[in-house]
C-alpha cells in the first residue's frame, strides 16, 4: 500500500447531507463528532464544501423537493467517494415511506438515486453506530482505490 | 554566506524542514485546541489495538490530509477562469516557497544576507496570498467571492500591523538585510521595541493566519468553505501546503526579526524551537479563546489597536536610531 493510500485511511473528511430525516439521526451523528467521541482522534473531520469531502453521510429519506439537490452533491463529491447511509430513513425509508399507496412527498430512501456503500440500521443509531459506518466505509474507500 | 555550496546545499534542505515544522506546529494548533476544547485531537499514540489499521502515530496528520488530496480527483467548475482558478494554487505555493528561502534558520543563513531581503520576503508572502485570493475570485462561486472580498479587506488592514512592526524593527537596528537584524546584539532599548513591536506583529499574524477572532474568510458556519469553495483534490491541497509553508515562514520570520540571536548559529536550536512552540501556544490561546468577529468589528478593531501600536513602534525606533 503506497503512502497515498494510507493517507486516505488516515484522513477521511465527512459531508453531512442531511436529506428530510426528523433531525435525531443528524444529532447523533453530530454527537459523534464532539468532544466525548471526538472522531478527530482517528483524523476524521467534518468538511463544509461536499468537494472536499472523501464520505458522503446523508440522513434521512429524501423528499422529492431535494431530488435534485442530492444527484448534484453527489456527483460533486470528487472519486474517490463512499456513501454512509445513517438511520433506518436513510436504510430503508422507515415510518416515512410506504410503497403501496404512493406518497404525495417523500421519494423514499437516497439509494434510489445515488449508490450507497454502508447502511447504519437504528432509529436513531448511537453515536458509536455512526462511528462504526464510518469505518466500514472507510475501509471501502481503501479497497476501492487499490482495486482500480 | 562565504560558501556558496553549503548555501545551495541549505537551500535544498530547508524546503523539507520547513515542511515538516509546518506540519508540526499545524498539528500542535489542532492538538492544542482539542486539548483545550476538553477532546483528544489527533493522537499523539495511537491505541494499540488500532495500530494495524490506523498507524502508531499521528505527529504528520496535516501531511497526511494534503497527501490525501493529492491522490483524489480535482473538479475544475465549468463557470470558471480556468487558467487562473488551475495556476493560482500553484503560483501561491511557489511564492511561499520562495519567502522561505530568505528567512534564516539556526545554522543556515539561507538568502537572508541578500540586500534588502526583508523587503523581498515581506513581498513574497504578501504575492503568495494575493494568489490565494485571485484563485478563488476565478472559480465563479459566490461563496469564493464573499471569503475572497473579506480576506481582501482582513488583508489589508493586517498588512498594516505587518509592515508597520517589521519597519520599525528596520528603523531602529538601521539595516533592510534580515541576516544582519537576526546577528544584532540586544539592549534594554532594543528588548522594548521587541516587546512593543512583537505584540502587534502578533496581531498581524492572527489576520495572515486565519486564526480565531479573524477567520471569517474561512467561516464555515456562513459561506460553506468560503474561497476555498470550489477547489478540491490537488488544487487545494497545494492551498493547504501553502498555508503550511506560510506558518512556518511567518514564525521563522518573527523568531529572527523579534529576539536576535536566535535564528544565527546551530547551537541555538534548542531555543528557536522552543521560541517557536510558546508562539504557536501563543497563537492556539488567542484561537480557542475567541469567538469570530463580524468583518467590520475586525477592521475597526484592528483600526483601533495597530494605529497606536504603529505610532507607538515608529516612535521608539526613531528614539533609538537618533539617541542611542
Ligand atoms: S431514522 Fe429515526 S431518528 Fe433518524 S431521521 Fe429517521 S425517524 Fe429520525
Amino acid at each position: 500500500m503506497g503512502i497515498i493510500d494510507k493517507s486516505r485511511i488516515y484522513s477521511p473528511w465527512l459531508y453531512h447531507l442531511h436529506c428530510g430525516g426528523c433531525n435525531g439521526c443528524d444529532i447523533e451523528t453530530l454527537a459523534a463528532l464532539a468532544p466525548r467521541f471526538d472522531v478527530e482522534r482517528f483524523g476524521i473531520q467534518l468538511v463544509p464544501s461536499p468537494r472536499h469531502a472523501d464520505i458522503l453521510l446523508t440522513t434521512g429519506c429524501v423528499p422529492k423537493q431535494f431530488i435534485p439537490m442530492v444527484k448534484r452533491i453527489y456527483e460533486q463529491v470528487p472519486e474517490p467517494k463512499v456513501v454512509v447511509a445513517v438511520g433506518s430513513c436513510a436504510c430503508g425509508g422507515s415510518l416515512f415511506y410506504d410503497d403501496a399507496p404512493d406518497n404525495y412527498a417523500i421519494l423514499g430512501h437516497p439509494d434510489l438515486l445515488i449508490p450507497v456503500d454502508v447502511y447504519v440500521p437504528g432509529c436513531a443509531p448511537k453515536p458509536e453506530a455512526v462511528i462504526n459506518g464510518v469505518v466500514q466505509g472507510i475501509l471501502k474507500l481503501a479497497e476501492k482505490r487499490t482495486k482500480k | 554566506m562565504l560558501d556558496p555550496v553549503y548555501t545551495v546545499l541549505s537551500l535544498i534542505i530547508i524546503v523539507p524542514l520547513a515542511l515538516f515544522l509546518g506540519v508540526i506546529y499545524s498539528f500542535l494548533i489542532r492538538k492544542l485546541s482539542a486539548r483545550f476544547q476538553w477532546r483528544v485531537g489527533p493522537m499523539f499514540r495511537m491505541y494499540s489495538d488500532l495500530k494495524p489499521l490506523l498507524g502508531t502515530t499521528r505527529l504528520l496528520q496535516p501531511l497526511y490530509d494534503i497527501l490525501k488530496l493529492y491522490g483524489k480527483e480535482t473538479i475544475v467548475p465549468d463557470v470558471s477562469r480556468r487558467r487562473l482558478f488551475v495556476y493560482s494554487p500553484y503560483l501561491s505555493l511557489i511564492f511561499a516557497v520562495t519567502a522561505i528561502l530568505f528567512i534564516p534558520f539556526p545554522g543556515m543563513p539561507l538568502l537572508s544576507g541578500v540586500p534588502y531581503s526583508l523587503i523581498i520576503a515581506s513581498y513574497l508572502l504578501i504575492a503568495s496570498t494575493l494568489f490565494s485570493i485571485l484563485g478563488p475570485v476565478a472559480s465563479g462561486s459566490p461563496w469564493a467571492a464573499i471569503g475572497a472580498r473579506r480576506e481582501v479587506e482582513l488583508f489589508l488592514v493586517s498588512e498594516l500591523g505587518f509592515v508597520l512592526s517589521i519597519f520599525a524593527v528596520a528603523i531602529a537596528r538601521q539595516s533592510l538585510v534580515i541576516w544582519d537584524i537576526a546577528n544584532g546584539g540586544q539592549s534594554i532599548y532594543l528588548a522594548l521595541l521587541t516587546v512593543a513591536a512583537g505584540v502587534l506583529m502578533l496581531v498581524a499574524m492572527l489576520g495572515k493566519l486565519h486564526i480565531k477572532p479573524f477567520d471569517m474568510p474561512e467561516a464555515e458556519a456562513e459561506i460553506v468553505a468560503g474561497p476555498y469553495t470550489e477547489y478540491s483534490g490537488k488544487l487545494l491541497g497545494t492551498y493547504y501546503l501553502t498555508k503550511v509553508f506560510i506558518l512556518y515562514g511567518l514564525v521563522a520570520l518573527f523568531i529572527s526579526l523579534f529576539l536576535p540571536p536566535l535564528a544565527t548559529s546551530v547551537l541555538w536550536l534548542p531555543l528557536y524551537l522552543l521560541a517557536a512552540l510558546v508562539l504557536v501556544f501563543l497563537l492556539t490561546a488567542v484561537q480557542v479563546l475567541n469567538p469570530r468577529y463580524r468583518i467590520k468589528n475586525a477592521i475597526n478593531w484592528y483600526l483601533k489597536v495597530v494605529i497606536p501600536l504603529g505610532i507607538l513602534n515608529l516612535i521608539i525606533a526613531l528614539a533609538i536610531w537618533l539617541v542611542v
